[in-house]
């Protein structure tokens, strides 16, 4: 027993000594890894997990003729336009131009009250009725008013609508369809279909004013959005990314891929990037190197595959972290429906309606095949490549080390709190003088001290953001956010005012917020990388070390710089990027997208908290 | 602040919540975690109404009730369909449980302290207890005739107690009052003040024992037969088909609906011929703890319970958020042992990933259908073992503090520890150059023998 113990305390001690240095190995593993996302080797190929899928199985009916209707449908919508035609009416003339086809069409129109002021449009929509099946599946063919080029800024998506309503006329002619297709033209970029979907699912906000629809089909399985904004295009982009960091299952891009590749002769891409290997002069532009490292490194052909695949990881990154939907299909994904854009990328040619309508069809009957939904577990990936991705098991790690090294350094400091050095003389028995010992006497730690100050911040957080998101800030934007970043820089003093000081023989309190801080920092990191890898890297990286390195100041006045350092990683995205923040708003109010209040409601307190420990004097 | 100022502070802000939120009741009683098949709200509401229609509740096995809420709720407290009147029972219910909890505590310190006011908030403000009483869920009853029947033990008056764990018996399934039982009557035997410090051998009235024994069974048995005439056709006619349906169910497991415990995965992978084995295993399994910890803990019996409980909220069948929640708020009742855990923190840390977890990866497997079930199993997984983790370190604690060692502050509280020689703080070896972790001391001489007792 004794033995036993002795083992266990000494094995304690060596994990506690060596602490320091197993808390900087897990970092700099956890940040290398991250870094090296894009390499090559730890992708793999894609391939098709669904064998009921068979893509590019099938022989296309799609011909010029659907090609020319695509065509003539194109300059009625010009001509629309040309005459600055209302929402109403465009609507109208699509409705018409289904219902001349026979199908089941009509018109919805919706309003949604946010703080930036209302948003409202017409959709028109169109059902074909299985001729196979009862209906009890649908797939929709959606396009939406205005591309995703830009993130939606007002350049109209013609080619796209117009491939929609040749597709309708084409597919109406086929007897084969299993599931119900649903074409629908949402109004502007991400509104109008977030209204026709939750009309369609009966989830109406409150803030969403709209009909009901007049026809219904049965539980949408699938989803294909067009994008053609473009005269012709070059290569076909795939945009997946969803809402609130959601992906759709991989087999629809990788069937997708298959197809185009070899029933559609276009190459497939991630998003609008262009692999650098197909365009050898433009590799300088394309390389996300910075210009000082030696160009014969940059050009090599390994170092421009990394910044095209870092490239791809990092657009994946920006929209998954902020929970933004990279274009129409993202909004599916919340009712369960796997959804991709395909994509148009301008260029001057080769590829038109005629190759786009083949690979929808193909797509389409692919999507048709489907007995039961489309299986768990492919849903965790990172797309380096149109060809290759990760698995979760090879990128989760590199967030979770960081968290787990967080966790350590929360737990190292809830020890040294538990204990202090004292120092006292003793005679021994021997010799009569007197020797300076040490020796360890717990005292007490001020949790509840902590917990209130956590409180108080997270309480603080959430007033945050029901100020950011009043009509008043957005009105006032520029100067609100510096009186708030000011504000912020003032509160750690008026917090800790209020907060009583615990009694001497206690730790003090900052040890005890601190080890908090950091165990729930780590424990969210680590939470949310299982929903979201994207924000969980962004927030190791924003958090990890910042909060790890978090402590008092030793001179008798707080060192300024660091504790400005903190505030502005709190607050200064107020003031530095006033765009990102009213999109965050307009994306929670009109979509649901938490990535708004997550920000208010867990970073910036945490944040927050470091700078109060900053603030103690050790 | 006064312990009645911040009782009636908390009762009433939970009510004020519950109420100004009338939907969340209903948002909830869908939850795996907050409600299990024998503690829905929707299902009671379905007996009740088969009950009402004259149909046998117990003939499907949509119900799994025990009979004496369907005559509470039809006959004394016909409320069931009227959400206010739910959430006022509701929290009268935790209300009275937070006092029993206060009562117990008085019990054992001697006489009413600072603290009350805390012990109280540790049962209503914990989320876990709070969670499933917004979502209605019969736990709070379980939990509250529970803490009814250790209240009046500690408070020594031994048919009440015996009465108010008949009802336990009724209303949890029969295996938590099987494991509590002789804790129980050693409460009743030698009182609830704490001993944990000075352990001595519990010398048993074997007679005195048989007989509150054989009083408890005569009060379960009447109101089993209360039961069964609730649930006969006439006042005239027993009926035992609840028993099955009841108490039968956390043996057999007829009812796979995910929970928060070790059960429904692990049945739901095995193929049928295993059941009957496993079932018993699992079972027995749960049984064989009543004994160790009984005779470990003989010098503190309410400590024992404690512990059982922990135990029962770790491996029981048809767990909800409710058992830890019992066991974590009891914790409070023993602040002599809290300087003798030794993870406290991690414990809570592994509280926290199982609780954001649970919700977390149910909804991914049931609503985004991004997971499957090895994702929320994988989460029970966690909640188990952050619920061992507590059980291991009080089991620890309470034997260590036998020890002394550490005369540790609880709370600001210097805390009397008896059977040393008062000098909790120790020195450093100097031999080794190690800086002690706060959970590793060098232990004061003698410690040996004083082991020996714990060991015995």
């Amino acid at each position: 027993m004794v033995t036993k113990l002795r083992r266990r305390r000494a094995f304690s001690a060596l994990i506690y000594h060596r602490l320091s240095s197993v808390m900087a190995a897990l970092f700099i593993v956890g940040y290398l890894w991250m870094i090296l996302i894009p390499l090559p080797p730890l992708s793999q190929g894609t391939y098709i997990d669904e064998n009921a899928l068979q893509p590019a199985q099938v022989n296309t009916y799609w011909n010029w003729v659907d090609v020319h209707k695509a065509d003539q449908y194109l300059y009625q919508l010009e001509a629309l336009r040309h005459n600055n035609a209302t929402s109403e009416q465009r609507a109208v003339f699509i409705r018409n131009e289904f219902s001349k086809l026979g199908l089941a069409a009509s018109i919805q129109m919706y309003e949604f009250s946010t703080s930036s002021g209302p948003v409202r449009g017409h959709n028109a929509y169109a059902i074909m009725a299985s001729p196979r099946a009862s209906g009890t599946e649908a797939i929709v063919i959606s396009a939406s008013w205005i591309s995703c080029i830009d993130e939606g800024s007002n350049t109209p998506n013609m080619r796209g609508i117009s491939t929609v309503l040749s597709l309708a006329a084409f597919l109406k002619n086929q007897s084969l369809w299993a599931k119900d297709l649903i074409f629908v033209i949402g109004d502007n970029y991400l509104d109008g279909m977030h209204a026709w979907l939750n009309a369609y699912h009966g989830t109406i906000p409150s803030n969403l004013n709209t009909d009901l629809l007049q026809h219904s089909s049965g539980v949408i399985w699938t989803a294909l959005n067009i994008d053609y904004s473009g005269h012709s295009f070059s290569h076909l982009g795939v945009f997946f990314e969803g809402l609130n960091g959601r992906l759709p299952n991989q087999d629809l891009m990788n069937s997708l891929y298959l197809i185009a590749t070899y029933t559609g002769g276009v190459p497939v891409t991630v998003y609008d990037h262009l692999d650098p290997s197909e365009f050898p002069n433009k590799w300088e532009e394309m390389s996300i190197f910075p210009s000082w490292i030696p160009s014969a490194i940059r050009k090599s052909a390994y170092a421009q595959l990394y910044s095209y695949r870092a490239r791809n990881v990092l657009r994946q990154l920006g929209y998954q972290a902020r929970g933004r939907a990279s274009g129409v299909h993202g909004l599916f994904h919340k009712f369960r429906i796997d959804a991709i854009t395909l994509y148009a990328v301008p260029a001057t040619g080769p590829h038109g309606f005629h190759a786009l309508g083949k690979i929808v069809e193909s797509t389409l009957r692919t999507a048709n095949n489907l007995l039961e939904r489309l299986h768990a577990s492919f849903f965790f990936f990172i797309l380096t490549s149109p060809g290759t991705f990760m698995k979760i098991g090879t990128f989760l790690p590199s967030a979770i080390l960081i968290s787990v090294a967080m966790m350590f350094g929360g737990l190292r400091e809830w020890v040294d709190a538990g204990v202090t050095q004292q120092h006292y003389t003793t005679t021994s028995k021997g010799d009569k003088t007197p020797t300076t010992k040490v020796k360890w006497v717990p005292r007490s730690r001020p949790v509840l001290h902590a917990l209130i100050i956590m409180i108080i911040t997270h309480i603080m957080g959430i007033a945050l953001f029901s100020l950011i998101s009043t009509r008043w800030y957005m009105d006032s934007n520029s100067t609100c956010s510096l009186a708030l970043v000011g504000l912020s820089l003032f509160l750690p003093s008026i917090i800790l005012q209020g907060i009583p000081q615990p009694s001497s023989t206690a730790a003090p309190v900052w040890m005890v917020l601190k080890s908090f801080n950091l165990c729930f920092a780590s424990t969210i990191i680590s939470i949310t990388s299982l929903l979201n890898f994207s924000l969980a890297a962004a927030l190791a990286v924003t958090l990890g070390l910042p909060l790890t390195l978090a402590s008092p100041s030793s001179i008798a006045s707080p060192p300024l710089i660091k504790y400005a350092f903190y505030c502005i990683l709190a607050t200064g995205w107020l003031a530095l990027c006033p765009r990102e923040v009213a999109d965050a708003i307009w994306n929670w109010e009109v979509l649901g997208v938490w990535f708004g209040p997550f920000v208010c409601i867990i970073y910036v307190p945490l944040v927050i908290q470091a700078s109060l420990v900053c603030f103690y004097q050790s | 602040m006064d312990a009645r100022a911040v009782f009636a502070l908390l009762v009433s802000g939970r009510l004020g919540l519950a109420l100004s939120f009338p939907w969340l009741p209903d948002a909830l009683k869908y939850d795996h975690m907050l409600s299990s098949p024998l503690t829905a709200r929707l299902r009671l509401q379905e007996g009740i109404f088969l009950y009402q229609h004259d149909i046998d509740p117990y003939s499907g096995s949509a119900f799994r009730h025990s009979p004496l809420y369907l005559s509470l709720f039809t006959t004394l407290l016909p409320i069931i369909s009227s959400p206010t009147a739910c959430i006022l029972l509701w929290t009268a219910a935790d209300a009275l449980a937070a006092y029993s909890l206060v009562r117990i505590w008085r019990a054992r310190a001697g006489g009413a302290s600072e603290r009350d006011g805390l012990v109280a908030a540790a049962y209503l403000l914990n989320p876990y207890l709070f969670l499933p009483s917004l979502g209605l869920s019969t736990s709070t009853f379980e939990n509250l005739s529970i803490l009814l029947a250790l209240m009046f033990a500690c408070e020594g008056s031994s048919s009440p107690a015996l009465l108010a764990f008949a009802l336990a018996t009724h209303l949890t399934p029969p295996l938590s009052s099987l494991l509590l039982l002789l804790p129980l009557l050693g409460v009743l035997l030698s009182g609830p003040a704490s001993s944990l410090e000075d352990p001595c051998t519990f010398t048993s009235p074997a007679l005195r024992m048989t007989r509150l024994g054989a009083e408890y069974l005569t009060y379960v048995l009447v109101l089993g037969a209360a039961a069964a005439i609730v649930v006969g056709d006439d006042t005239y006619t027993l009926k035992w088909g609840w028993v099955g349906q009841t108490w039968g169910t956390s043996l057999t497991l007829p009812d796979l609906t995910p929970n928060i415990g070790l059960w429904w995965y692990f049945f739901t992978e095995m193929f049928d011929h295993f059941r009957p084995f496993f079932l018993g295993v699992f079972s027995i399994h749960l049984v064989i703890y009543i004994m160790p910890i009984s005779i470990k803990f003989q010098h503190d019996p309410l400590y024992a319970s404690f512990l059982l409980i922990g135990i029962l909220a770790t491996f029981k069948a048809y767990l909800t958020l409710a058992d830890p929640g019992l066991f974590l708020s009891m914790g409070i009742l023993f602040p002599e042992v809290w300087t003798y855990l030794r993870h406290p923190l991690p414990t809570f840390l592994l509280h926290l990933h199982a609780a954001l977890l649970l919700p977390l990866l149910h909804a991914l497997w049931t609503s985004h259908g991004t997971g499957n079930a090895n994702f929320f199993y994988a989460a029970t997984l966690v909640m188990g073992v952050a619920n061992g983790a507590g059980v291991v370190d009080w089991c620890w604690a309470g034997m260590r503090i036998a020890i002394g060692g550490r005369g540790g502050v609880a709370g600001g509280r210097k805390i009397r520890v008896k059977g040393g020689d008062g000098e909790g703080v120790l020195e450093e070896e100097k031999d080794e150059e190690v800086k002690t972790t706060h959970s590793e001391w060098e232990l004061e001489e003698g410690w040996e023998e004083r082991w020996e007792v714990v060991q015995e």
